[in-house]
């Protein structure tokens, strides 16, 4: 069983059909990169898996936790969906370590010693032991990401949806989220990620997964979809970006 | 011949002025706690709290304060309530205060970025948990300053409970004009009166405003 499982997706904005029937399983450990012009969907399909988007027709099941379209309680989906997002949206009145903490402690009602030493091992992972008593404000780009990226982990979600997670960075500070990105795949940890960064994609990535007008267009290893791409909008799109 | 000396006068407008501090105080705080509910509702999930707080807001902020006035002093009597000018003064000044504090602290937690409510979201908080956490020590954060600017309109609109004979800072003033046939004197210092309670609020007012938007956000 598929930890991820997603079955004939369909939704509109107004009359925008902008998901037309996406099936899409994913396996546990899995990093799978999502690609595709701005307007394919991609980053709407990221949104249903952890229900910021409702949908219209079809379901969408991880770890055994299914939702149906319009499904209004996802909070047990939530507690299994991590999500980081292109703007960091950490919260700029608390400090790094209280970023991460907050959901232990409000959702999972973890003792706050315990919170303590979670979020203290969560900022350790992203390389930001120091930056516990920092505030959002005082801290880069890439180290804002980083808290993010600590903060979901807080929860110990079974998958990691990452939106465009290094776009709103300035280009020095790519690489140090890439990495921390890196050591998440290295672990096990499942991912879903839209990125525009092909290089990572192809190396880290372990299937691609190309949109293209609302649909899964080609979908496959990543070496072998860059080196040989099946169809003209696939080709087409690797080189518009290389 | 005129026998009311200027101390007189000046010891009565203080006297007039505490009344005029107190209904304004009065009114901020019932005001403060009744346009907490007008909030709730107005930003609530269903349609129906949101509804009736917008025709709330709407009755109060699309009729003049005289006649909201007018209504509860008059209107009172009608069903024969007898309702003393200062409970109508300030039941009238808490309603007129509800709707428009509600008001501002809606702008004030519509100000606080989408990304803040997808972000607690998708860390599994409840709304009244994102509400509690999330948004409103931001919303508060952004509400102080125009909050402090509406207790001026609060405490110029004391001067309107006047007309139901509420003796404040403008009636006393009033009284004493008549009595003195100096207007030009007793409304001036009545004036200043007014001055020396908002001027102090509204300069707070841009502080605090200034503050909120020059560091950060914390």
């Amino acid at each position: 069983m598929a930890l991820v499982h997603i079955d004939a997706l369909h939704k509109h904005f107004g009359s925008n059909h902008v998901l037309k029937g996406i099936d899409l399983d994913i396996e546990e450990g899995q990093v799978i990169a999502l690609i595709g012009r701005s307007g394919s969907g991609k980053s709407t399909l990221l949104r249903t898996i952890n229900g910021l988007e409702s949908f219209d027709d079809g379901c969408i099941e991880v770890d055994g936790e299914r939702i149906h379209p319009h499904e209004t309680d996802l909070r047990a989906l939530r507690q299994k969906v991590g999500m980081v997002f292109q703007q960091f949206n950490l919260f700029p009145h608390l400090t790094a370590g209280q970023n991460v903490m907050l959901a232990t402690r409000v959702v999972k009602k973890m003792p706050e010693q315990e919170a303590i030493d979670l979020a203290k091992a969560m900022l350790l992972k992203v390389g930001l032991q120091d930056k516990f008593d920092s505030y959002p404000d005082q801290l880069s780009g890439g180290q804002q990401q980083r808290v993010a990226i600590a903060r979901a982990l807080a929860m110990q979600p079974r998958v990691l949806l990452c939106d465009e997670i290094t776009s709103a960075l300035d280009p020095e500070l790519v690489n140090e989220v890439l990495a921390v990105v890196k050591n998440l795949a290295a672990e096990g940890i499942t991912l879903i990620m839209v990125t525009h960064e092909m290089r990572f994609a192809r190396e880290v990535g372990d299937k691609l997964v190309f949109m293209y007008q609302g649909r899964i267009h080609e979908a496959g290893d990543p070496q072998e979809l860059f080196a040989n791409p099946q169809t003209p909008e696939l080709a087409s799109f690797i080189g518009s970006i290389n | 011949m005129n026998d009311i000396s200027t101390w007189d006068i000046a010891r009565n407008l203080l006297d007039g002025a505490l009344w005029t501090i107190g209904l304004s105080l009065t009114a901020f705080i019932l005001g403060g706690l009744a346009g907490l509910v007008v909030l709730f509702a107005r930003i609530a999930k269903s349609p129906l709290p949101r509804r009736l707080a917008q025709g709330y807001i709407e009755i109060f902020q699309g009729t003049p304060l005289l006649m909201q006035l007018f209504i509860i002093f008059f209107g009172g009597s009608l069903i024969g309530l007898e309702i003393s000018p200062w409970i109508a003064a300030a039941l009238g000044l808490t309603l007129f205060t509800s709707a428009y504090l509600g008001e501002i602290w809606r702008g004030c937690v519509e100000a606080v970025s989408k990304g803040q409510w997808e972000a607690s979201a998708s860390l599994a908080m409840t709304h009244v948990e994102q509400m509690r956490h999330v948004i409103l020590p931001q919303a508060l954060r952004i509400a102080i300053a125009p909050t402090v600017g509406f207790s001026v309109q609060v405490v110029k609109g004391t001067a309107v409970t006047s007309i139901i004979g509420f003796v404040e800072l403008t009636k006393t003033g009033s009284m004493l004009a008549n009595a003195t046939y100096q207007p030009f004197l007793v409304f001036g210092l009545v004036a200043l009166g007014y001055f020396a309670l908002c001027y102090p609020l509204s300069a707070y007012s841009r502080i605090l405003e200034r503050k909120i938007h020059g560091s950060r956000a914390h």
